[in-house]
């Protein structure tokens, strides 16, 4: 009998993601036969049955994206509840690392998100122009998300049925913390390199923003991603734990810390997801994307002021920092 | 307020159209009630014991021959208290008595009232006994449960017991433990530490096994590699251990009931389909003529897909309330016998409330996302419908 399948959570996720899954093998059916037969210059009958068949993708991928991004956090919120069956785990990274999937599953599930978020915005641009003019481009999207997504069940599955609960696992402080003098940060920087460039990063992504230098701006955003990643793993969450040797970005998504960790990663990434995509919907489509441009900047501005502000507070509080 | 006149128009028709929807509503508050009710069960329970766990010793020690645990010599304790950072080394001595061709069974608890207790929940449920006055005599502190059925068998102020060595023992019934503790304490017997073993059959020298705490909880593994460094025969159980077998425990019997659940959801989702098909086929006339008035199918599918979240959203408050009031304030009759399994003596336990995030949000995946599925299709159904064949 596996432990793990039978957590309630855990049910829960794989029959929501089995669902979701069941949905968009009716989405790719029915997308493939649109673009095998797809004119829209054509009026013949089954042309407006095509198009009447494109609402439902578009209805299934529309709840779909706002079901796959609760998962997310639901998924977090499950491996997190799971660290007490797993040996030696003591949050979600424990768990993540029990097995080779868990890692990966977790990138797919970010890529996925990224991927999603970018077919409704050019969806949205699709069904505004009235004559479906990047049609074609959005359905292609559609399948190589399917994939990706058809991947990412079979890694769910393969991951949760997996994890052994008589092996010990690595807890965070091991997996992020002591590595013995190696430096865990790339490009051999050390923490105050890794801030300065954090906040250099951060100025120039929002530099690249106002002025509208839209290829700078999704490279300064990617690499920012990365650069806030290690910041926040190696530095501003020593600030959160308030201990300078915990290193981890799972341990913050717990009740201890108030659940600050959904704030400070969903900011980030929802921040810089929006960001990119508009970014490149601008190159791509020429099209102003004010909204979307305006509330990645608050988001990751919000994410800088977060991550700013416990350093601050604990500066405050004790007059030394860590 | 730009989308009011769509929501005014959405509400109008809802309430129109509401003996359309209840019955949906009706079979989504059974389902909502059923899970609610078997999980919010088993998070409060899980609750109580990790409370009781709390007051637990860090760890016990026994003594196994071959698999099976018997009697630890006294003589383990003074080594157990050689060990740095161990504290509060206390033998318990306990048992079960089997009562009357061994339908029932009473767990005895043998106290060593001159001793602090490293117990704390037994310390908590003995705080308002008068020591002094309980010590006088063979006297014994008795849970609810083995009250109630002592009462039944006509024992009302005491039980005698046959010890193993064919003695009888009289013992008179001191006081009955607080309810409070029940799901611990439902089918306890508690008296001092020389008359359990007497009852029990135990030797002077013996106990049934050594409970110790390590205050320094970064020592727990170092002090456990070095317990079971003592003897050959030694067992050492940490509370993390005992956590985890009831963290399991209750997985399972969540578990199990959550995936022949999943019958239930499979056959919820086709019944909503079949529904939905033909609710929205017998407003064909309406949708057609709301598109010959200039909605597009967007519009139409935007009012569909409002109408379904109001359902779902109504039926999952009014069924996680339901279930809330079924569990915690009338006390969940039935259904907690699964997960009480009270095969011994019958046990009355409080319910503590506990409402969190996780079973809050399951209970909604659960439900929501199987409803919304199902009605996707047919939704998109009716809101591609021509005008024009609508209306012939």
């Amino acid at each position: 009998m596996n432990e793990i399948l039978l957590s309630n959570q855990v049910l829960v996720y794989l029959l929501s993601e089995s669902i979701l899954f069941g949905l968009l093998l009716i989405a790719f059916v029915i997308t493939f036969g649109i673009l095998l037969k797809w004119d829209f210059g054509s009026y013949s009958e089954q042309q407006f049955l095509l198009e009447r068949r494109a609402y439902l993708t578009m209805t299934i991928l529309l709840f779909v994206f706002v079901v796959k991004f609760l998962l997310l956090v639901y998924f977090v919120f499950a491996i997190d509840s799971l660290s007490l069956l797993v040996p030696g785990a003591m949050c979600a990274a424990g768990v993540i690392s029990a097995n080779d999937y868990g890692m990966l599953l977790l990138f797919l599930k970010l890529v996925i998100l990224f991927f999603l978020l970018l077919w409704m915005a050019l969806n949205s641009y699709d069904l505004r122009a009235k004559n479906y003019p990047i049609f074609r481009l959005k359905s292609w999207l559609f399948i190589a998300i399917f994939f990706i997504i058809s991947i990412e069940l079979g890694l769910n599955f393969a991951y949760f049925s997996h994890i052994d609960t008589l092996e010990p696992v690595n807890c965070c402080s091991t997996l992020y913390g002591q590595l013995e003098g190696a430096n865990p940060l790339p490009f051999g920087l050390n923490i105050m390199t890794l801030l300065l460039l954090f906040y250099l990063i951060y100025i120039v992504v929002m530099g690249a923003m106002l002025s509208k230098q839209r290829v700078l701006s999704v490279l300064a955003t990617l690499l920012f991603v990365m650069i806030a990643y290690y910041s926040v793993v190696y530095f501003f969450g020593t600030y959160i734990y308030e201990l300078p040797t915990h290193n981890c970005p799972f341990c913050m998504l717990q009740v201890e810390y108030y659940y600050v960790g959904y704030l400070v990663w969903g900011t980030l990434f929802v921040g810089a997801y929006l960001g990119i995509v508009s970014s490149i919907m601008e190159i791509g489509l020429k099209e102003e994307r004010k909204k979307e441009q305006t509330s990645a900047l608050i988001l990751l501005s919000i994410f800088v002021l977060l991550c700013t502000a416990y350093v601050a507070i604990y500066y405050l509080r004790n007059g030394v920092f860590l | 307020m730009r989308t009011s006149p769509f929501f005014h128009f959405l509400m109008l028709g809802f309430f129109k159209e509401r003996k359309k929807h209840i019955g949906v509503i009706a079979i989504s508050l059974v389902i909502l009630f059923l899970l609610g009710s078997a999980l919010f069960i088993s998070s409060s329970i899980r609750y109580s014991l990790n409370q009781t766990l709390a007051w637990e010793p860090d760890f016990v020690v026994q003594r196994t021959q071959g698999g099976q645990k018997v009697n630890a010599p006294t003589a383990w304790i003074d080594d157990l208290l050689e060990v740095h950072g161990i504290s509060k080394v206390t033998p318990r001595v306990y048992g079960r008595y089997f009562f009357k061709a061994k339908e029932n069974s009473f767990l005895i608890v043998g106290v060593d009232f001159m001793d602090e207790q490293s117990n704390k929940a037994l310390r908590m449920m003995m705080d308002e006994t008068d020591l002094k006055q309980f010590l006088k005599g063979d006297n014994m502190l008795v849970g609810e449960g083995v009250s109630t059925h002592l009462k039944t068998h006509f024992y009302p102020n005491g039980y005698t017991f046959l010890t193993p060595k064919g003695v009888f023992k009289k013992v008179n019934l001191f006081k009955v433990l607080p309810k409070k503790s029940n799901l611990i304490s439902n089918d306890m017997i508690i008296v001092p530490i020389e008359l359990a073993r007497e009852i029990l059959g135990m030797g002077e020298d013996e106990v049934s096994d050594i409970a110790l705490n390590v205050p320094n909880d970064d020592e727990w593994d170092n002090v456990a590699d070095k317990i079971s460094a003592f003897y050959y025969d030694i067992h050492v159980t940490t509370k993390e251990d005992i956590k985890k077998a009831y963290e399991n425990l209750y997985n399972y019997k969540g578990g199990v009931f959550l995936i022949l659940f999943l019958i239930v959801i499979v056959t919820f989702v086709l019944i909503l389909y079949q529904r939905y098909s033909m609710v929205y086929s017998s407003e064909r006339r309406h949708i057609g003529l709301l598109r010959a008035l200039g909605w597009s199918i967007r519009d139409v599918l935007k009012l569909k897909f409002f109408e379904t979240m109001m359902i779902v959203v109504i039926a999952f408050v009014l069924g996680v309330a339901l279930a809330y009031l079924y569990v915690f304030v009338l006390g969940a009759p039935l259904l907690r016998e699964i997960f009480l399994g009270g095969a011994n003596l019958p046990n009355s336990v409080i319910l503590v409330p506990v409402l969190d995030f996780g079973i809050l949000s399951s209970i909604f995946l659960i439900y929501a996302i199987p409803f919304i599925s199902a009605v996707l299709i047919p939704t998109w159904k009716i809101a591609v419908t021509d005008p024009k064949e609508a209306m012939l």
